[in-house]
């Protein structure tokens, strides 16, 4: 295999979510350091990026059976489609796709559902601070995140009280968000729970703030410090724990290298990430030389698989030609922005590898492709279309048998394109 | 040229896989098994049915941390009053088992089957060491591995065993869990509602695209090995699903619903219903309901929980009857943890250790099987470990499935009495 392409494969289907047409041409010439620079160094201004939606407070849902409550459904269903068309659109369209792709990752890693969120203006809050934050400084965000009612919701921070404390919120920010998985112990995790308390969140605005009288002011002892802390105070020393970079790596590993192969001992990244700048770990995984060796291949999930296609094909998701088909196809290959299954973000691998999915793909390409504009190719002979095909959708190496089933069916453009989007190639990222 | 192509989903050899097509694959009409190179797939699939006889296991799981404490409830230890005021049952709403336990109110129709004799409650059951998070405890219990890190399930290593073929374990949900994967053999998984597959010249195309290639990685294998078992696993099923049920919600996931799990329990043991009786071949099911990650406001949402675990369960094993497979069928319910046995204070409990597991069916010996952990001695605050859960997947291995528990739990010894040996 050709290790240059495959570096370049790699950054564009990974950290960029695809090429648009022309641009991986172009940057094999200039080479991967080159597109990594630009990677990292995007325009100060996205002028890509679509107009952010402004949602007003819908306020407290009406009584069922209300003569208000219909009109409040309305809004409520409104507001969700336009987010969720709204992310999509900026995920293809942004001029800074690493950082969109930061933003996708960081959804995964503080993974909140609108599902018992509700409303879409906290979701729309939270998906600001991701973008803030998504090179930044990791215990910026940590703080920001304590305060983001959505994940308080979410979390049942409402529901931690010095008369009642609830973990939940404390052993997700120490397993799933700051630490990682057996890296305090239990009591750890009760204590944090104490020094969470008293946070309250307004479910239809996310707006949070802190109650003195349901706030537990007594001493807690979270993993060797002991003392009255406040919320910010715990975060930052979680944040400062030496397994914080560490899992932080990891995580990056997981989601962008390899979610089979473990990260290896002593990676870059680690040490990269000692002042917790998140810009400095993955600038660090991309000059590592993981992304030239080629047993860290890893499957796109549906919705990235589907904004590479949008980006190759030059599709805007909000104008296909009906959201709620486009919304019923993510929903049947299990990934809808702002509705991860559960705290533990999004599934990875495998897992997007059934039968089912499978099916709901090629229906869900054939649909796409039928809206894109396919007379670049047409323009080719046929014989120079599958060699465009690799290029335009970032394909490291077709397989033999890939390439027998595209030459079949090249004369036919719908169907040479449909194919080559629900190939293996290009459905793994190499 | 500038003619923007478009083709419909028709056009490109998409259609609606109707009950006709489906008696022209089970070899009704010998002209149109030659339509598709994948016919004989899709025929084999149908023209071989699950011997009658054949035991099938069900595998429920209950995401997000059943509390066992309030399923089967130990309504005359005076610790359980005490620790949970806002949060316990009264004796007289309660459905009374033996030996001072009852069942959730909720759960009638559990009752009515364990008064027949059909339902095992293996008590305090887990694993040494209990993890407490959602995700390890579950891949743990889903691995049957403590201890070791295992990227198989225990019914993955199981269809590791057995000839490959897609049909053999299905999941429903369109997403596989840890639990079917094994190292050579996978589940397939089925999402609900109506199928779609590729027919015709498209069929042809997608068939030369998922043959195995030298060339692939192993996530690739994968990805073409998932368009293969396509079309087996969707030709086999989709004329019973031709109508399928309106997709519903059991219930709101308000309170608990972020540990994962699907919603429509309900719906998704109807169709494994409707596939059992049309003789689908296939050994072991997985379903599953979210919800039980109940750290607020408890009572309310896991009864309703517990009641559509309850009354689809009973539901699914009385539609069996009609099939003549009802006596092959056990099912088997568990949660990756129970909770604490105090409540929290929000009317809720925080994650804990061990808890019930039920099997269900007629190869069930019922009654009740391990020690029931103590509500005062507790180890780290949480009730003891008293049954391995791999003494249960090791009987359900020889005793469901015939199989030697040791080729997929190693040498593990313990054993419960709670299923018939054949």
């Amino acid at each position: 295999m050709d290790l240059k392409r495959l570096e370049v494969s790699r950054l564009f289907n990974r950290f960029a979510f695809g090429p648009r047409p022309g641009e991986f041409t172009a940057a094999l010439k200039a080479g991967p350091e080159s597109l990594k620079s630009s990677l990292l160094n995007p325009p100060a201004i996205d002028s890509g990026a679509p107009s952010e939606p402004i949602f007003s407070d819908l306020g407290p849902r009406p009584a069922p059976n209300s003569p208000e409550v219909i009109q409040f459904s309305q809004n409520l269903r409104a507001q969700t489609k336009e987010l969720s068309a709204w992310w999509l659109d900026q995920m293809v369209l942004t001029q800074k796709p690493l950082q969109e792709k930061m933003v996708w990752f960081w959804h995964g890693h503080w993974a909140t559902s609108i599902g018992k969120v509700n409303y879409p203006l906290p979701m729309m809050k939270q998906n600001q601070t991701f973008r803030k934050y998504a090179l930044g400084n990791f215990k910026d965000m940590s703080q920001a995140m304590l305060l983001d009612g959505a994940l308080q919701i979410w979390l049942d921070g409402n529901e931690n009280t010095l008369k009642a404390p609830n973990e939940n919120l404390a052993r997700e920010v120490m397993e799933l968000f700051v630490l990682g998985v057996n890296r305090y112990t239990e009591k750890d995790v009760k204590e944090l729970a104490r020094a969470l308390t008293g946070y309250q969140a307004v479910r239809s605005t996310g707006v949070v703030t802190l109650n003195p009288k349901r706030r537990d002011v007594n001493s807690v002892s979270i993993l060797g410090k002991t003392g009255v802390l406040t919320g910010p105070e715990a975060i930052s020393h979680l944040v400062d724990q030496p397994d914080c970079p560490l899992f932080l790596a990891e995580r990056i590993w997981y989601r962008f290298v390899s979610s089979s192969n473990p990260l290896p001992a002593g990676h870059p990244m680690i040490g990269a990430l000692a002042g917790r700048e998140i810009s400095q770990g993955v600038t660090a995984l991309l000059n590592s030389g993981d992304l030239s060796r080629p047993e860290h291949s890893i499957v796109k999930s549906p919705v990235e698989w589907f904004v590479g296609v949008c980006k190759a094909l030059n599709l805007t998701p909000s104008k296909l030609d009906s959201f709620t088909k486009l919304n019923g196809y993510l929903d049947k290959m299990a990934q809808i922005p702002f509705s991860p299954p559960n705290v533990g973000g999004w599934p990875a691998d495998e897992a997007w590898l059934s039968s089912a999915s499978a099916q709901f793909r090629i229906a869900f390409a054939a649909w796409l492709v039928k809206d894109a504009d396919l007379s670049q190719i047409e323009a080719l002979p046929p014989e120079k279309r599958i060699a465009y095909l690799a290029d335009l959708l970032a394909i490291a190496e077709w397989t033999p048998r890939t390439t027998f089933a595209l030459r079949e069916v090249r004369a036919n453009l719908p169907r040479l394109v449909s194919l080559a989007i629900c190939s293996p190639e290009y459905v793994v990222s190499q | 040229m500038n003619e923007k192509p478009t083709m419909s989903a028709a056009q490109l050899g998409m259609s609606k896989f109707t009950r006709r097509q489906f008696l022209k694959y089970s070899g009704a009409s010998a002209a149109a098994s030659s339509v598709l190179s994948l016919d004989d797939v899709a025929s084999a699939a149908i023209t071989r049915p699950l011997p009658l006889g054949t035991p099938i296991l069900v595998v429920v799981t209950l995401y997000g941390g059943n509390d066992g404490l309030n399923t089967v409830i130990p309504y005359q230890d005076p610790t359980y009053y005490t620790a949970r005021p806002g949060l316990n049952y009264k004796a007289e709403t309660l459905l009374p088992l033996s030996d001072g336990f009852a069942l959730n109110p909720a759960m009638t129709g559990i009752k009515g089957l364990w008064d027949e004799k059909k339902v095992a409650i293996v008590r305090g059951v887990g694993y040494p060491d209990p993890d407490r998070s959602h995700f390890s405890s579950m891949a743990i219990w889903q691995s049957g591995s403590p201890g070791t890190h295992l990227n198989t399930g225990w019914l993955g290593r199981w269809l590791d065993t057995q000839a490959i073929d897609p049909m053999t374990s299905i999941s429903l949900g369109s997403v596989l869990p840890p639990l079917l994967v094994g190292a050579k053999n996978s589940g397939s998984a089925l999402p609900l509602g109506g199928l779609v597959i590729p027919s015709g010249v498209f069929a042809k195309a997608c068939d030369r695209l998922s043959k195995p290639s030298q060339a692939d990685s192993k996530l690739m294998a994968a990805a073409a090995l998932s368009m293969r078992n396509l079309f087996s696993v969707s030709g086999t099923i989709t004329p019973v699903l031709s109508q399928p049920a309106p997709m519903s919600d059991d219930l709101p996931t308000v309170s608990g619903g972020n540990a994962g799990g699907d919603s429509n329990l309900t719906q998704q043991l109807n169709v494994v219903g409707k596939l059992i009786a049309a003789g689908a071949p296939t050994k072991v099911w997985s379903v599953s309901l979210g919800g039980f990650d109940t750290h607020a406001n408890e009572a309310n949402a896991q009864a309703a929980l517990l009641g559509t675990v309850s009354t689809s369960i009973t539901k699914f094993l009385s539609q069996m009857k009609a099939s003549g497979r009802s006596k092959d069928i056990t099912v088997l319910v568990y949660s990756e943890f129970g909770r604490r046995v105090k409540a929290n204070g929000s009317d809720g409990t925080d994650h804990g250790t061990s808890g019930p597991v039920f099997l269900i069916g007629d190869r069930v010996n019922g009654g009740f099987y391990g020690d029931q952990p103590s509500l005062t001695k507790l180890i780290d605050g949480d009730l003891a470990v008293t049954t391995d859960f791999r003494d249960i997947y090791s009987t359900v291995l020889e005793n469901v499935l015939l199989t030697p528990a040791e080729k997929v739990m190693g040498k593990w010894k313990g054993r419960v009495k709670a299923v018939k040996t054949v």
